[in-house]
């Protein structure tokens, strides 16, 4: 049984929950237990989060009008928040009503979305299919601003029903995708320019057009009405099979690759006793005997973004916001800007001879010393953390802070080695740069990569 | 390569009989890799030496592969302007038949497309129209599946391309003999045997470390390697041993790639200018890996933007306009070095797009569309039945008239030797593409 002590399931709480732990935060949690952390994870609103909303309100203003401003925006939310299940799962709603900014071309829109995802990330489910449905980066994107009554534009009507609500081919036909665009046909966006020499338009309003609007009666998944967009979101959003469907997601995301019916059966039951609740789902996934089985644990393969922050929110390195962007990217991920529709191609799929390499190369990045904030201090975190005396506690301090779980003896040792073994002289060890080594090592290899 | 049809898509891919075999490296004149790296190999590795590379690579085949990623409207790119309907579907839409370059039979490439066409009136491009396959699936993941692995299969285990690498590998190839230009995995190298490494440029293609600390480096270079090698015996035992194999495996490959690559390479000088484009550079660094002592064999690139369900005409343009300048820069290249005719070029797309042009100046997913083979000894000109406007199927859309396994089982039959049933599972009609 692989996760057997508190300690190590509150970590694996944490990397599945959000992006890994400080070694501060992990006392925090610690002193918690797994039920109050999972409690207080699922209890984002209880946390003060307003030193993150500070330090990112200028980039917030600025990324109106500036591509990069938005990736640091959120990229340095990322880095700085004290409320990392709702960071994660902002992130998973991201991918799953994945919108890209290539086509949206105003990153002012793709914030919006951003906060709205946020702001409905723990549910009412419907409310946040119904608050997507209208968003307007995701109206330009599967072309629901250009739906109208004298010729549907069927994208968006698609989508709801493949990519977010139900699965490809569950419970729709064809039909269904045609009646369902007429019922939401006759949206609109108003943007504009906020200056003349402005960048990039931002909505100022989405509008009803009535004239626009299908009115005549329609038949979508059984039901027959003359159905607008609520009725859409309302029918859909209330069958089982989107609750499973959703379900099957969070399960897979946060627990365990294959969740079984009664599993699903679990979230699908807690989903309707509670409004359709994200929150309630996630509290039954979180609080599983699964969630913490050898089924669960390291299955997943850290994605980019989970690559990335991670180290930069263990070690603390807070000075790096804007390269964020870049790192990312060269390991095959840009935020706002999924592949497709249907948003990434997880785990395995990240992982090629090219972006393992990069990923070494940012962790070279990263433990290069010499500037604070950007790249750890080896010594002065090991110093702090009173973790200098030997060799043996030095690797085991770095490896529970990076990996937390087991790892296997002949890891161990050569990592031992590494910083001088039998002969491990504190001092020597940080001149020679063989605690940066350390770090570096422990960052790189295939256990770092597991979450 | 025997193969048992019920099972042929889904056998497990044996990751680990590809470390057990061994990867075979280049070593390039008097560099060679430092001595620790032998023991990442399997006792029965040996050095590749230059001139048995180059030998290798001259009796093969060179096939490149692009993607071109969303579903291209191929109504607009081979525009059917013979056709009076064409412009009562396409309102808005259709390209102007002045400005279109004549094909024949009625059809004529988008104006944009000036580069490909100028290796059409070279010979040197196969137009294969009407592509796609029975019961159309309008899904990107779905058809792209279904294109990526040949098959109808839902969750195929490899790609064609990944069969083809299994069923014509050599003992003395390098590790660079089949790579995926991009960071994007590509389903259709999947194998089960043979590992694709993806690269971006390669300069970048290095393990850094602080060259400020030269002895550290090097000793963490070296544990860097020994600790995926590691890894790979927890792997055995650990419930999450597949992933950890994976990565460990990956990593290894990481390093030695590198290795491999920059010993090869060398200085190379392209005869021509490419655009200044990634496509293009994508293609320069294809030509560079193809005449290197690598002896890459097979290149895959993806280009993606391809799905104009809004505002097509500008989108659409741009995209083949970048298409059309890489691939004339790419056989210019060629054709200077006197290797237009070994290397073929395949572009596919995982649907054309509907017939009617939608209330957004756009397109919505449809169904066939043509596909372009270029180069390597291609019989230049139309292949294949144009499918009528006039004869759509039930969702008015174009029925398809050449199945896209025949295009691989006609490129992989006349070009790699090899019965196309080993790779495809199935036999395919054959298509005139070579005299």
């Amino acid at each position: 049984m692989a996760l057997s002590t508190e300690r190590q399931r509150i970590q694996h709480l944490l990397r599945r929950a959000g992006f890994g732990y400080s070694a501060e935060e992990l006392r925090e949690y610690l002193a918690l237990g797994l039920e109050g952390a999972v409690d207080r994870l699922l209890s984002p609103e209880r946390v003060d989060d307003s030193a993150a909303d500070a330090a990112t309100a200028v980039l917030r203003d600025a990324a109106f009008q500036d591509r990069q401003m938005l990736l640091s925006w959120w990229h340095s939310r990322l880095v700085l928040t004290r409320r990392p299940l709702l960071e994660k799962l902002t992130y998973f709603w991201h991918d799953h009503f994945a919108t890209g900014i290539r086509k949206v071309n105003a990153p002012g829109f793709m914030l919006v979305q951003n906060e709205t995802l946020r702001a409905g990330a723990l549910g009412p489910f419907r409310d946040l299919v119904q608050a997507i449905t209208r968003d307007p980066a995701m109206m330009v994107w599967l072309d629901n601003r250009a739906n109208v009554a004298s010729a549907p534009n069927e994208n968006y009507a698609r989508e709801i029903m493949e990519l977010f609500c139900l699965g490809e081919g569950v419970l729709y036909t064809e039909r269904d995708i045609k009646e369902a665009a007429r019922a939401l046909t006759g949206w609109r966006v108003i943007a504009s320019k906020p200056a003349p020499d402005a960048n990039f338009p931002v909505a100022t309003d989405v509008v009803f057009v009535p004239r626009q609007f299908d009115n005549g009666v329609k038949t979508i998944l059984g039901q027959t009405g003359r159905f607008g967009d609520e009725d859409l979101v309302r029918i859909v959003t209330s069958k089982p099979e989107c609750a499973d469907y959703i379900g099957g997601k969070l399960w897979r995301f946060f627990a365990v690759p294959e969740p079984t019916g009664e599993m699903i059966a679990r979230t699908t039951r807690a989903y309707f006793a509670h409004d359709t609740s994200i929150r309630e789902m996630l509290r039954v996934i979180l609080l599983s005997p699964e969630m913490y089985s050898d089924a669960a644990y390291r299955w997943r393969i850290k994605s980019p973004v989970e690559d990335v922050i991670h180290p930069l929110r263990a070690l603390g390195l807070t000075g790096r916001m804007a390269r964020i962007a870049r790192d990312t990217q060269a390991q095959g991920q840009v935020l706002f800007d999924p592949p497709t529709p249907a948003g990434w191609n997880w785990d395995e799929a990240w992982i090629n001879t090219n972006t393992l390499l990069a990923r070494a190369n940012l962790m070279n990045d990263l433990t290069r010393r010499g500037r604070p904030a950007q790249a750890v201090d080896a010594a002065a975190l090991l110093q702090a953390n009173g973790a200098t005396r030997t060799a043996e506690e030095a690797v085991d301090f770095v490896l529970d802070l990076i990996v937390g779980g087991d790892v296997d003896p002949a890891t161990r040792a050569l990592l031992i080695e590494h910083i001088g073994g039998m002969h491990y002289d504190f001092a020597q060890a940080n001149r020679s740069g063989a605690l940066q080594g350390l770090f570096y090592l422990v960052l790189t290899m295939p256990l770092a990569q597991l979450a | 390569m025997a193969t048992d049809d019920d099972t042929f898509l889904t056998r497990p891919i044996d990751r680990r009989a590809f470390i057990r075999r061994g990867i075979a490296f280049v070593g390039a004149g008097t560099l060679t890799p430092p001595a620790f790296l032998r023991a990442v190999f399997d006792d029965d590795s040996r050095p590749l030496a230059a001139a048995s590379a180059a030998e290798a690579a001259a009796k093969r085949h060179v096939l490149v592969v692009l993607q071109m990623a969303g579903g291209n409207d191929g109504l607009n790119t081979v525009a059917p302007i013979g056709d009076p309907a064409y412009f009562d579907v396409r309102p808005g839409l259709a390209i102007n038949p002045e400005a279109a370059l004549p094909l024949g039979r009625g059809l004529a490439l988008n104006p944009v497309m000036t580069g490909l066409k100028t290796l059409y009136d070279r010979g040197q491009v196969g137009v294969v129209l009407g592509v796609g396959y029975p019961n159309p699936n309008r899904s990107h993941f779905r058809s792209m599946d279904i294109w990526h692995s040949a098959s109808m299969e839902e969750h195929a285990e490899t790609g064609w391309i990944g069969r083809l690498l299994d069923a014509t590998r050599h003992e003395q190839d390098s590790l660079w003999h089949a790579v995926n230009i991009g960071q994007e995995e590509a389903a259709s190298l999947r194998s089960r045997s043979s590992f694709v490494p993806s690269l971006g440029s390669v300069p970048a293609y290095v393990l850094q470390t602080d060259e400020r600390y030269p002895a550290e480096g090097a000793r963490r270079q070296q544990d860097f390697v020994q600790l995926h090698r590691q890894a790979e015996a927890l792997a055995a035992q650990a419930e999450y041993g597949g992933q950890l194999a994976f990565l460990s495996k990956t990593g290894l490959e990481a390093y030695q790639s590198t290795v491999d690559l920059h010993a090869a390479v060398g200085v190379y000088q392209s005869t021509v200018t490419y655009p200044s484009t990634p496509l293009a550079s994508a293609f320069r660094t294809a030509a560079q890996l193809i005449t290197s002592n690598l002896a890459t064999g097979v290149c895959y690139i993806t280009t993606g933007g391809f799905d104009t369900h809004a505002n097509q005409v500008g989108v659409q343009n741009g995209l083949l306009g970048t298409v059309s300048n890489a691939l004339l820069a790419f056989y210019d290249d060629l054709a200077a070095l006197g290797i237009a005719d070994e290397v073929t070029t395949v572009t596919w797309s995982e649907f054309g797009r509907r017939v009617k042009e939608n209330g957004s100046r756009g397109t919505d997913h449809g169904t066939a569309s043509p596909l372009f083979v270029v180069g390597g000894g291609v019989r230049g000109g139309l292949i294949g039945e144009q499918p009528a406007l006039s004869n759509t199927d039930a969702n008015g859309d174009l029925k398809f008239t050449t199945d896209f396994r025949s295009v691989y089982a006609s490129v992989i039959a006349q070009r790699f030797d090899i019965d196309p049933k080993d790779v495809l599972g199935a036999g395919y009609p054959t298509l005139p593409l070579y005299a």
